[in-house]
């Protein structure tokens, strides 16, 4: 009796590990930013239901299922509860951590012991480019910071600003994006007169306006606009410390317009990373982003898609869920050569894959060709007011 | 098949974490639970373990200073030994405030800590951390261990190869989580001895009325300092631990005082402060629970789903995370209230006199 049981029960699992494939998304649902997360968990759903509604995984038509668990951009949460995924859930691949803390600590501890491939939906900080050793396991669909420091540098100068004071939050977000802008700045011949930290949320920035306010008419503030951001720069503001503003993605919202008020931020301008509104890709997912009622073009919710996809196409691709396989075929099915591949083509996809074909997956947050470290490079715009309103402008 | 290692995996890293927390909680239990000591700055201690094991154990780097590659319990050994000298330190100082007022001194010092860390960019590459911190057994399959002693003595190069090849890939998790799991046993052995030898009866004398240790001719002073700087070494070494199996620490998230100083604090009430064997129980109770029940709930999710199909997924799913706090948050709540004393509350060592006037072994008494 006990035998037909286990019996039973083995093949009960056998059966159930064969239909379906399960892909772990760790999220930062709960911690510093579930408001960010929340667009980029939906736009994670929604290239799985496209998946599913378009024919599945596999001849069989295998579920695309997508197990999510709460990383809460917290490194000791993250391990926990990719240790799960992995272990109990037993998922074939990672596509997940938002913040790049969560995902660099869960992938050393975690995913590149048990061979597991990492796909992060946006985790930006430089040193995910130099972390691994001989493996090839971590890739993300966000480009890193590195170039958007440069870009941002690029911008100061051809605006010409030939000096600039900086300010940033001192987390690993902000102060990584400013130690890139500085140097590429330097780089280019400008000055910088002052690089200070400042730690967020605090009631008043005035003495830390005050210390570097003398040195420059341009400051360069990487912040949240959500945790000081704003409040250093209506400081700033007030003092008259400052006439010209650049920044990052942190600062850019309609909070800041709403709180300081857009005829105080003409002289501001603030990058992002951001899709290219003019290729083919980006029109296919404004469209079904649309539909789905899912804001297309927060930040990183394209990416958050394209991640899914893509990781969805490379296990199409490798034949099976086995962990071993998906790193090389997420390469073969990023980068050319191949039919192009657009967002929301899954059946396109699936049938030249069963024909043999190659296929260069074309995303909505730009190409996603992955380079030797499994990064992708960016596209960044930059965003001024225009009618009171925030305007944005590819740049790169 | 696969799916029973998975779990097995799964449970050995509830075991790590747990021994972690445990040995954090025993740490706690010297300065609280002993010796009346209240600090509300485990977070700084564990902060100065990890990062002088991380700092001292890493390969060369250029983001932070050093990674001087030292051997990985040279690292844990100078964790806890810096650790216990700040404790001397700040015991010199603060030791004499009454409870109140040192849980004060303790916060701040903690934060002050956390801030050195966090500025101090050229030394501790400032919010984003140190990585690529080694972790104890991983490495042993790496080719410059086996080619050198004390591991070629025993085997070539080639039969070592062999030898790693044959092992899963998870082979250093039991052993990691067996060592976490020893230092956790040796040092509640040590612990207990210490409960139970005349030293630590001064130290409840001390705690229950300091005016009449003092009057017995007790250097109370000393003893609080030699309790707290005993149990902010423990604390070090566990924080050496914690860097080990996250193998990234950053002062922000990592060492937020809401995930280790309330979380060790709730694990030692929980099991029962005072007593050694509660605050092992304690921290694997409360680690579990707090793991797990992401797995619990995403069960009762799917459940929910199935019963009532016509309801929306995906708005309890966004919810998830923030029910399973609240529910943690209940589950305190009913433990605290079903055992004020916690669950294994202290139990005093009966002293050897009064075991000789009723000639009876007693044993222990209340």
């Amino acid at each position: 009796m006990k035998n037909v049981l286990m019996a039973t029960a083995a093949t009960l699992l056998a059966t159930t590990a064969m239909a379906e494939v399960n892909i772990g998304n760790p999220m930062a649902m709960t911690g510093p930013i579930p408001d960010l997360n929340a667009p980029i968990a939906q736009a994670v759903d929604l290239a799985a239901t496209h998946i599913n509604d378009q024919g599945g995984m596999f001849e069989a038509g295998e579920a695309f299922n997508i197990i999510r668990a709460d990383s809460a951009c917290d490194p000791v949460a993250a391990v926990d509860a990719v240790t799960k995924l992995i272990n109990v859930n037993g998922v074939a691949a990672i596509v997940g951590p938002v913040c790049s803390g969560a995902a660099i600590a869960q992938a050393e501890s975690v995913s590149i012991p048990a061979g597991v491939v990492t796909l992060s939906v946006s985790a930006s900080s430089p040193a995910i480019t130099s972390m691994e050793d001989g493996t090839d396991l971590v890739f993300r669909a966000a480009a890193s910071d590195a170039y958007q420091g440069v870009a941002l540098a690029e911008l100061a100068m051809a605006n010409g600003m030939m000096d600039i004071a900086v300010s940033y939050a001192n987390d690993d977000y902000n102060a990584a994006i400013a130690e890139v802008f500085v140097k590429a700045y330097q780089g280019m011949g400008g000055t910088v007169t002052a690089n200070e930290a400042h730690e967020p949320n605090k009631a008043s920035y005035r003495s830390e306006v005050a210390t570097i306010g003398a040195t420059s008419e341009n400051l360069a503030l990487f912040s949240y606009y959500g945790s000081g951001g704003i409040t250093l720069m209506r400081n700033a503001l007030e003092t008259g410390a400052f006439m010209n503003f650049i920044g990052a993605d942190g600062m850019l919202s309609d909070e800041l317009i709403e709180q300081i008020g857009a005829e105080n931020l003409m002289t501001s301008t603030f990058t992002t990373s951001a899709s290219d509104s003019s290729t083919p890709s980006f029109a296919a997912w404004a469209e079904l982003a649309d539909a789905a009622g899912v804001p297309a073009s927060d930040p990183f919710v394209a990416n958050g898609y394209d991640a899914t996809f893509m990781m969805a196409l490379a296990i199409e691709h490798a034949g099976s869920a086995d962990r071993e396989a998906i790193a090389e075929s997420l390469r073969a099915i990023a980068s050319g050569p191949g039919v192009m591949i657009l967002p929301g083509q899954w059946a396109e996809a699936k049938v030249l894959l069963a024909a043999g074909f190659n296929i260069n997956y074309e995303g909505a947050a730009g190409n996603q060709d992955f380079d030797e470290n499994g990064d992708v490079a960016g596209n960044f715009s930059k965003s001024t007011i225009v009618d009171g309103a925030w305007a944005a402008e590819l740049i790169q | 098949m696969e799916a029973y290692v998975g779990y097995f995996l799964y449970f050995l890293s509830l075991l790590t974490v747990g021994g972690i927390y445990a040995i954090f909680a025993l740490g706690l239990n010297v300065q609280w639970g002993f010796a009346g000591l209240f600090n509300v700055g485990i977070v700084g201690f564990a902060a100065v373990g990890a990062y002088t094991y991380a700092l001292l154990t890493t390969a060369g780097s250029t983001f932070h200073l050093g990674g001087f590659g030292l051997p990985l319990p040279f690292g844990m050994f100078m964790g806890m030994a810096l650790s216990g000298v700040i404790a001397g330190l700040i015991g010199l100082i603060c030791i004499r405030l009454r409870s109140d007022y040192l849980a004060i001194a303790t916060i701040g010092i903690a934060e002050i800590i956390k801030l050195i860390l966090k500025n101090e960019t050229d030394i501790t590459n400032g919010p984003r951390g140190i990585n690529k911190i080694p972790r104890a057994w991983e490495h042993f399959s790496e080719t410059r261990f086996y080619t050198d002693w004390p591991m070629s003595w025993f085997g070539t190069p080639e039969n070592w190869e062999a030898f790693f090849d044959s092992l899963p890939n998870w082979y250093w998790q039991p052993l990691f989580a067996a060592t976490i799991i020893l230092s956790m046993y040796v040092i509640y052995r040590m612990l207990e001895r210490a409960r139970t030898s005349p030293w630590g009866r001064m130290m409840t004398a001390i705690r229950e009325n300091e005016p009449a240790a003092r009057a017995a001719g007790k250097d109370v002073t000393r003893r609080r300092i030699e309790a707290f700087v005993i149990g902010a070494s423990i604390m070090g070494l566990a924080g050496a631990l914690f860097a080990q199996h996250l193998r990234l620490i950053e002062p922000t998230n990592t060492f937020d005082p809401s995930k280790v100083t309330f979380l060790v604090w709730v694990m030692l009430i929980t099991g029962g402060s005072g007593n050694n064997r509660g605050a092992i129980l304690g921290a694997f109770l409360i680690w579990t629970i707090w793991s797990a029940s992401e797995l619990v709930i995403s069960g009762g999710i799917e459940l929910v789903e199935n019963i009532f199909s016509t309801l929306d997924p995906s708005i309890l799913q966004t919810r998830a995370g923030f029910l399973r706090m609240m529910l943690i948050g209940i589950l305190m709540q009913v433990i605290l209230q079903r055992y004020p004393g916690g669950i294994l509350p202290e139990v005093r060592p009966a002293s050897p006199k009064a075991e000789n006037d009723t000639r009876e072994p007693t044993g222990e008494t209340k």
